[in-house]
């Protein structure tokens, strides 16, 4: 059974689905008292929304463009600091630059803004440094790209997740303190008042990633990650197109990192480290390498773990039980254990390549209820499948351990190693009508 | 002689800190040589084998405990072998990669819920730290130590892959990997060798290492790591010999930059070594061309 | 001599690998409209010419021309200077090379011997990737859908439907290339190259894994396309029965180096040719 919707009727279920969504975040942020626990939910997609958008960008590179870089959190780095270092207000730069005399910056662009044009200038104010984290990552990518991009897949991962190491201790650098803080957070810079702002940025930078990747350039990406040298053979220029994936890519992490920023209402370079890198890769796998839904289902699902479900596993007690080994740092390594097992044994993620769509989505639905009923007889198929290949495998390793023991038993008796020809007993000729 | 007094010290630090980088750059060099896989993990199993002894060292006496990190490393290092990347031979390169990274994050993680996230001092070890002049300078054991026992380590390996059946093996499965297990070699007993070389020379590489930096925590796997991989590529990726030259000119280059005061920046000139090396010459400076077949 | 138009020309092409000559002073000339054959045992060197022509390889020394412009040009240089074998030192003085894209662009498409398709893309994508080169627009235009990349991704879909109607892939266009069989999976192949406009075609082996019927259809289908696409062949064969059905004339490597050319009735009776087959008797 398969379901087929018109153009339009999918749009106008899209639209939809989007503005409910939107109108669910707003007042959900607004009306929800901060004691509740579905204030957990509200966080989980803000900070959520902020994941789906850098790993939507670091799916481009890996997944689409079949370039294996490591640099984001790196790159969301330079973006969460030039945001916050434009936007701490002018009086409060005595107390975040306590020990660099109030900085070299002293203004705020929010704040020269807000005072020319009022509202609408507040949030020109934090566009434009947002923007700007932007595309000042997105320069410092180009430059980086021009050794790292010819480089083989490999070694750019090394030289990225390197670059990103080089970065953190630059933005730690106490010379740089006026402008960085050196060491200490930045904080009280401008940030959003309600979680419909990071959903919606983000929404938009996925939308323009996933429009991107279905242009002509995206096919280009596409083939270049399928097979390199046929690419080249078609005349696509590997080297622009690798350059102009990992640019706008950087593009975006920067724009994350700027609404991390936000998010966290203070930032230190410390975190930016290949940890966090890690997190996101593996939040791409979950998803699916390939899959742009899968990244946003990803990112909603490793926030939701990590900052809700999992959340006991360190405090002591979840899902009523408690024990003693369940401290701090306890719910990562479940966390990471899980990831193992899905990049061991369900290594195409959530989502593998596919994208979602209504058709699918509404297909998947419908038949939902007739493959669980089959769902038993299925696995009970499959398991036994399994046991068949599982004796097979026994059979023939039995066989071999046989034919060594024989060979060593032969050449213990001093016979030769080879086996001779078997000769047959008797010979039948044809002739060549076969009789 | 003025120069000499002032850069001696660092230069020994250099060529100390070289060995230590070395050691961990043969574990990547000799995996990527014949799995063509960066083993994110290996400066994590570098990082345990550290905090591992930190928690031997409480309870048994100093030689036991130096075996028992050995053998741990050993362990450790074939199980994620065995465990993470066997099953995943045939899969796409990414995937190991990504199995790799998956390894590396469960093993700080893990360090981190063990450690609780406070950085150990690592024990010392008395005769590591006994202090000793060497003209001018005044140096502790462990730096004259390491680039010795290094070489000789190295001297070793290379005899056991030059002159060893299972050497030969190494170098035929580095060569061609299919090939060579239709000639009858047994892959996996060659790429589980080559791990518990790997891991073994990381462990005693540890135990120089956190003699010098004593403090101890989660990450302190990674960046020697790194630097221990740029170091193989600076050298030839695959080649034990190139991996050492290019571990030390790490640590000594290192070491000079600090002592010129730009503390900050030694960590990033080993990348931009690695980025001069990858444009200047692929395939470092002892390493074997390798044509892509079209 | 032929009195049509040379469009490729190679001029004591030589590749050297360290100490291994993979190709040995290649002299060979393709004309305007012409199927040139490139025949010889395996290892010849067959493959090692096509991919210093497209610029995978950058040849040890001669030059290439395509379209009577040298675009293509080396000489033994550094260590090779002391390793070199090959004959003509001193003759080649320039250092001219190209990538494989710009020689695309140039006018010369290729199919690979071990079929290389986009594998995660369907049939149709394949080949308007092929097209993407020929297109304008930045990747700002094109993302943000600008009224120039909406009217180019429409004339590249119409464009690459007809291209698959002419090989007999309209059908299969929305499938992915992998789920192809063989024989549809080399037709895509030399579709996909045909998308780029070429003047030159390069066909490495296309009749491998082809049984009789299927070469036969091959066969016809590249004189089709070679008329309808006013195109120069070279291609890499080894049944003995399409080289000798299509081309107009053959070139044979042995060991890297030249043999023999000429038609295909002079390659047939040619000894150094039927050495080099079947073995010298000795």
């Amino acid at each position: 059974m398969e379901v087929r919707l018109n153009k339009k009727t999918k749009s106008v279920l899209s639209a939809v689905c989007i503005a409910l969504f939107l109108i669910f975040v707003y007042f959900g942020d607004i009306m929800i008292s901060p004691g509740s626990s579905w204030k957990m939910l509200i966080t989980v997609i803000e900070k959520g929304s902020i994941y789906a958008l850098v790993a939507a960008s670091m799916n481009l590179l890996n997944g689409f463009t079949g370039l294996f870089s490591l640099g984001q959190a790196g790159f969301m780095l330079i973006g969460a600091y030039t945001y916050a270092i434009f936007t701490i207000p002018a009086d409060s730069h005595d107390k975040v630059y306590q020990y660099f005399d109030g900085g070299l910056i002293k203004w705020s662009i929010v704040e020269i803004l807000e005072g020319k044009m009022g509202v609408l200038g507040h949030y020109l104010g934090m566009f434009i440094p947002m923007i700007g984290a932007g595309l000042l990552v997105a320069v410092i990518a180009f430059l980086i790209g021009i050794p790292v991009l010819r480089l083989k897949s490999d070694y750019l991962a090394i030289a990225t997740l390197g670059f990103a190491e080089i970065l953190r201790a630059f933005f730690q650098w106490n010379t740089l303190g006026p402008v960085t803080n050196g060491s200490n957070v930045l904080r009280k810079y401008t940030t959003y008042n309600n979680a419909v702002f990071p959903v919606l940025v983000s929404g938009i930078c996925i939308a323009i990633i996933v429009l991107l990747i279905n242009s002509t350039y995206g096919r280009a990406f596409r083939s270049i990650r399928d097979d390199e040298i046929a690419a080249e053979a078609m005349g696509i220029n590997l080297f622009r197109h690798k350059q102009t994936s990992f640019i706008i890519s950087s593009f975006f992490a920067g724009i994350s990192g700027a609404l991390l920023a936000m998010f966290q209402t203070t930032i230190n370079a410390t975190p930016f480290n290949t940890v966090m890198t890690y997190e996101i890769l593996l939040i791409v796998v979950i998803g699916g390498i390939g899959s742009i839904t899968g990244s946003i289902i990803g990112a909603f699902l490793f926030t939701a773990a990590s900052e809700w479900w999992l959340r006991g596993l360190d405090a002591g007690r979840w899902l009523g039980i408690s024990a003693s080994f369940m401290r701090p740092g306890f719910r990562k390594v479940v966390f990471a254990v899980l990831i193992m097992l899905i990049v061991l044994f369900y290594s195409r993620g959530i989502m593998g390549d596919r994208e979602f769509s209504w058709d699918g989505f509404l297909t998947w639905c419908r038949n939902l209820p007739a493959n669980i009923k089959a769902w038993p007889e299925k696995h009970k198929a499959k398991s036994a499948a399994r046991k068949e290949a599982r004796a097979a495998k026994a059979a023939a390793k039995a066989k071999a351990k046989q034919a060594k023991a024989d060979s060593e038993a032969r050449k213990a008796s001093g016979e030769a190693l080879f086996t001779p020809l078997p000769v047959a007993d008797h010979v039948v000729v044809f002739d060549k009508e076969g009789k | 002689m003025g120069l000499i007094q002032t850069w001696l010290p660092y230069i020994l630090a250099g060529i100390a800190v070289g060995g230590q980088y070395a050691l961990i750059a043969i574990g990547y060099t000799m995996v990527y040589g014949i799995l063509r896989l960066i083993n994110f993990a290996h400066g994590d199993v570098f990082m345990w084998s550290g905090l591992i002894m930190v928690y031997l060292i409480t309870v048994l006496p100093l030689w036991l405990s130096i075996i028992l990190v050995i053998i741990f490393a050993v362990v450790l290092g074939t199980t994620i072998e065995k465990v993470a990347y066997r099953p995943l031979r045939s899969a796409p390169r990414m995937s190991i990669m990504i199995s790799a990274i998956g390894v590396s994050y469960l093993l700080q993680n893990f360090a981190l819920y063990i450690t609780g996230g406070l950085t150990k001092t690592y024990p010392a070890i008395g005769w590591l730290q006994k202090t000793v002049r060497i003209g001018s300078a005044t140096t502790k054991m462990v730096t004259i130590i390491t680039p010795v026992l290094t070489i000789v380590l190295v001297v070793l390996l290379v005899m056991l892959i030059k002159h060893t059946k299972i050497g030969m093996a190494m170098r035929a499965v580095s060569r061609d990997f299919e090939t060579s297990s239709l000639m009858g070699i047994d892959i996996n007993r060659v790429i589980t060798v080559t791990f518990v070389i790997g891991c073994a020379l990381a462990a005693i590489g540890s135990i120089l290492y956190f003699s010098n930096y004593t403090g101890i925590n989660p990450m302190s796997g990674a960046m020697p790591g790194l630097k221990a991989f740029v170091a193989a590529v600076f050298g030839g990726i695959g080649s034990v010999p190139g991996a050492v030259v290019g571990a030390f000119v790490i640590g000594i280059c290192e070491n000079l930059i600090k002592g010129a005061g730009w503390t900050t920046f030694s960590d990033a000139f080993t990348f931009v070594l690695l980025i001069v090396i990858l444009m200047v010459k692929p395939t470092g400076l002892f390493g074997e061309k390798d044509i892509d077949k079209v | 001599m032929d009195e049509r138009k040379t469009v490729l020309k190679l001029s004591d092409i030589t590749m050297q690998f360290g100490g291994v000559v993979a190709v040995d002073n290649l002299n060979l000339e393709v004309h305007k409209n012409e199927i040139v054959g490139l025949i010889g045992p395996n290892g010849a060197g067959k493959t090692t010419a096509f991919n210093c022509i497209t610029g995978v390889y950058e040849p040890t020394n001669g030059s290439i021309e395509i379209n009577g412009n040298v675009v293509i040009e080396n000489h033994p240089q550094g260590k090779m200077k002391d390793t070199y074998k090959g004959r003509n030192q001193g003759k080649y003085t320039n250092t001219l090379t190209m990538l494989p894209d710009k020689v695309t662009k140039l006018g010369v498409a290729r199919t690979f011997q071990n079929i290389r398709l986009f594998k995660g893309m369907t049939v149709l994508e394949n080949v308007m990737v092929a097209m993407h080169m020929n297109q304008s627009e930045s990747v700002f235009g094109a993302t943000f859908r600008s009224r120039k990349a909406r009217t180019e991704e429409h004339s590249m879909r119409e464009e690459a439907l007809k291209l698959l109607k002419k090989v007999d892939l309209y059908e299969n266009r929305d499938d992915l290339s992998t789920s192809l069989p063989y024989g549809k999976q080399r037709h895509l192949e030399i579709a996909r190259a045909l998308a780029t406009h070429p003047s030159i075609l390069l066909l490495d082996e296309p009749a491998a894994g082809m049984n009789p019927q299927e070469s036969d259809d091959l066969m016809n289908f590249i004189g089709r396309i070679r008329d309808e696409f006013d195109l120069s062949i070279l291609m890499i064969e080894h049944h003995m029965q399409v080289i000798m059905g299509i081309c107009e004339h053959i070139y044979v490597l042995n060991y890297g180096g030249q043999i023999a050319d000429g038609t295909p009735e002079e390659i047939q009776s040619n000894p150094a040719v039927i050495e080099a087959y079947l073995g010298g008797d000795e």
